[in-house]
């Protein structure tokens, strides 16, 4: 057994431990992100996503939410892609709707919420899918707050929202008219390989930045004091939402963390399960590659409050639609 | 490429093999288990990201002296090549956006003295990365940050929780009737009666079921469905992990069928603070996974001696057999396992749970 040659476990150790096992838990998806974002900057060709897209930006906005459904990305992989899609030309209300939505509208994590609830057993049909109350709100929610905060940016230039140097990558792009150029395809590839190298190292050093800092609360703090506040109604929202900041699961497996406690509301779970996955400290250093830091800031104050007012009359509207459809 | 460029292109292939080296080692060595569930994808992910990293970085390597041309329909934000505007006007174009996209390409053919390029890089930056568009002070806290803490803990990891970090993820705030897992180790296999979220006969009546914590029926369980699901030892005892006895504590049919009998279990003992003012008790627990380390929470169950308890030193794995008896204690079902054998044992192979 290695063990015997190991450093004992000590309080340091234990912030190492829980940083490596994010790191191996993470790195991954960066890796397959930055990789596809590589590829899109070599490969998609500029105008396409704006051909594919419907013309009117609102629309365009409500379909964007649900495009994690075809192009499943957890949060991890979804910030390098985004960056190069939005410099592709992807209008950037779309882009922060997809960025927030899929991590959560998502068949992965509409699975995986599923289990954590024990909703299998009771969607015995589609006529029963109404029965699986939190992985609908859940998805439902995640899905408005992303729309709302994609049609809020709507109505910034973005030049207010985006780092500078996303922005010049934009605007080398804007002339417009110009027949695709023949670059050879080996050149491309090693434009996306470097490119893809670039944004690793980008996303990985904010990553590695977020990961430092949420395995100290998540090793140093003692959680027991949040079931203190589980049962106070104005409290629990805010910490249990504290919580998802601070330990920066991934979406795929939050709920499974967010379902046994049985000390917080139905309402406390759903805004866990829909903060989590758009805000958490990792996620923060994460966006800053793309947004500009007061960008970031207005998200997370924004989400926070949107979610935490939402929750409780969300959950409500879900079970009363329930109630009103039962025969 | 200037000689800037190149250093930073291998300082970023560099970056790239250690975190690819981290990962592999870590999979290789089988150290991997401490931290990843084996079950899932997260295991394998890590060995296809190990060796996707370093191809990513060798592939880097190997085509350092390319010409990278850019790409589709514009050359600035990704050819590796700056324009500042003194370039732009070298190539004797003017600037208006047509000629503009006009002369891109030909940029990364361009004669220009890499020195322009540089120039360009500081007045003005296209999306590249990090370590292109800072200053030297930017570029080495990105290099330190990426390569730093990686190396460190790798080298430094314990492997394990102290029981500092045991105690600050619940250890003595147990739910017993808590049923979110309970399928995983509900000691039921018949899929009907597995415990659901809430029981049968509330399914439609969450909010019921969610307001009362008490222990619940399931439906009935027997002695013989007991001998069918769980493996015993040598002399008959039921041997169960600690998640499993935990558990317990929110199925009244099982609780009726286990109590009394003989249960063996291999855990990791720390102090008991809860219900303990005889001192005859000690706290056991296995820390249980969902997808990371990070996430491991601990499940524990109260030991109870005929006298004193052992003087253990904290964090050691104990086997145990004992008698199962479970109590009340305000709402919930705490399952108690009266000690009757107890030796140190070494950690099993998987000391998480997942």
């Amino acid at each position: 057994m290695i063990l015997a040659a190991l450093p004992d476990p000590s309080r340091l150790g234990d912030v190492l431990m829980a940083f490596l096992s994010i790191l191996f838990e993470g790195a991954p998806y960066i890796m397959v992100g930055t990789l596809l974002s590589g590829l899109i900057d070599a490969f998609l060709p500029a105008k396409l996503l704006d051909r594919l897209l419907p013309r009117n930006r609102v629309f365009s906005t409500l379909i964007a939410g649900f495009l994690g459904l075809i192009f499943p990305v957890c949060e991890c992989a979804v910030v390098p892609v985004i960056r190069r899609l939005v410099q592709k030309g992807l209008p950037l209300s779309c882009a922060l709707t997809y960025m927030l939505s899929a991590p959560i509208m998502n068949p992965i994590v509409a699975v995986s919420t599923l289990t954590a609830f024990k909703e299998f057993q009771k969607v015995t049909g589609w006529l029963e899918i109404g029965n699986a109350t939190m992985t609908l709100a859940r998805l439902s929610l995640g899905y408005a707050v992303a729309v709302t905060v994609g049609l809020i940016v709507l109505r910034f230039r973005p030049g207010r929202v985006l780092n500078a140097s996303i922005i010049e990558g934009i605007e080398a792009q804007r002339p417009e008219g110009s027949a695709a150029p023949k670059v050879p395809f080996n050149s491309r590839l090693v434009h996306a390989m470097r490119t893809a190298m670039r944004d690793f190292l980008d996303t990985g050093m904010y990553f590695t930045i977020g990961v430092i800092i949420t395995s100290v609360f998540n090793t140093q703090v003692n959680q027991a004091i949040l079931d203190s506040v589980a049962g106070n109604e104005w409290l629990a929202l805010p910490s249990i939402m504290g919580l998802a900041f601070v330990l920066s699961l991934c979406s795929t497996s939050d709920a499974f963390i967010a379902a046994p406690m049985a000390a917080f509301s139905q309402a406390a779970k759903l805004a866990f399960l829909v903060f989590g996955p758009m805000m958490d400290i990792k996620l923060m250093f994460m966006y800053s590659v793309v947004f500009r830091r007061r960008v970031v800031l207005l998200m997370l104050v924004g989400t926070f409050l949107l979610i935490g007012l939402m929750s409780q009359p969300w959950i409500s509207l879900i079970e009363m639609l329930q109630t009103s459809t039962k025969p | 490429m200037s000689a800037t460029r190149t250093l930073i292109h291998l300082v970023s292939v560099a970056l790239l093999l250690l975190w690819s080296g981290v990962l592999l080692y870590f999979y290789a060595t089988g150290r991997i288990t401490q931290y990843l569930p084996g079950d899932g994808i997260f295991r394998p992910m890590v060995l296809m990201s190990g060796i996707g990293l370093a191809v990513l970085a060798l592939i880097n390597l190997f085509t350092m002296g390319a010409e990278d041309p850019g790409c589709e329909g514009h050359d600035h934000g990704c050819c590796g090549h700056d324009h500042s505007h003194d370039a732009h006007a070298d190539c004797g174009h003017d600037h208006s956006h047509d000629s503009h996209s006009g002369c891109g390409h030909d940029h990364g053919h361009d004669a220009h003295a890499e020195g322009d390029h540089e120039k360009g890089h500081a007045s003005h930056s296209h999306g590249h990365g990090l370590l292109e568009e800072s200053s030297w002070t930017g570029r080495l806290v990105a290099i330190l940050i990426l390569a730093a803490p990686i190396t460190w803990a790798a080298f430094m990891t314990p492997d394990r929780y102290s029981a500092n970090a045991v105690i600050n993820k619940g250890l003595y705030n147990p739910n017993y009737n808590s049923t979110a897992n309970a399928d995983k180790f509900s000691l039921r296999t018949d899929e009907a009666a597995k415990p659901a979220a809430t029981p049968a006969t509330t399914t439609a009546d969450s909010a019921a079921a969610k307001a009362d914590p008490q222990a619940q029926s399931y439906g009935s369980f027997t002695l013989d469905d007991l001998k069918a699901q769980v493996p015993q030892s040598k002399e008959g005892n039921f041997i169960l992990e600690v998640p499993e006895i935990y558990y317990t504590g929110g199925d009244i049919e099982v609780q009726s069928v286990l109590a009394g009998q003989s249960v063996e279990t291999i855990a990791q003992v720390l102090p008991e603070k809860v219900n303990n003012a005889d001192g005859r008790r000690l706290r056991i627990f296995r820390m249980l996974v969902q997808c990371c380390a990070a996430d491991a929470r601990p499940y524990s169950i109260p030991v109870e001696f005929a006298d004193k308890a052992p003087p253990y030193k904290d964090m050691t794995w104990i086997k145990i057999v004992g008698k199962m008896a479970y109590e009340k204690d305000g709402d919930q079902t705490v399952p108690v396992l009266k000690a009757e054998r107890v030796e140190e044992t070494a950690a099993p192979e998987n000391t998480m749970i997942y």
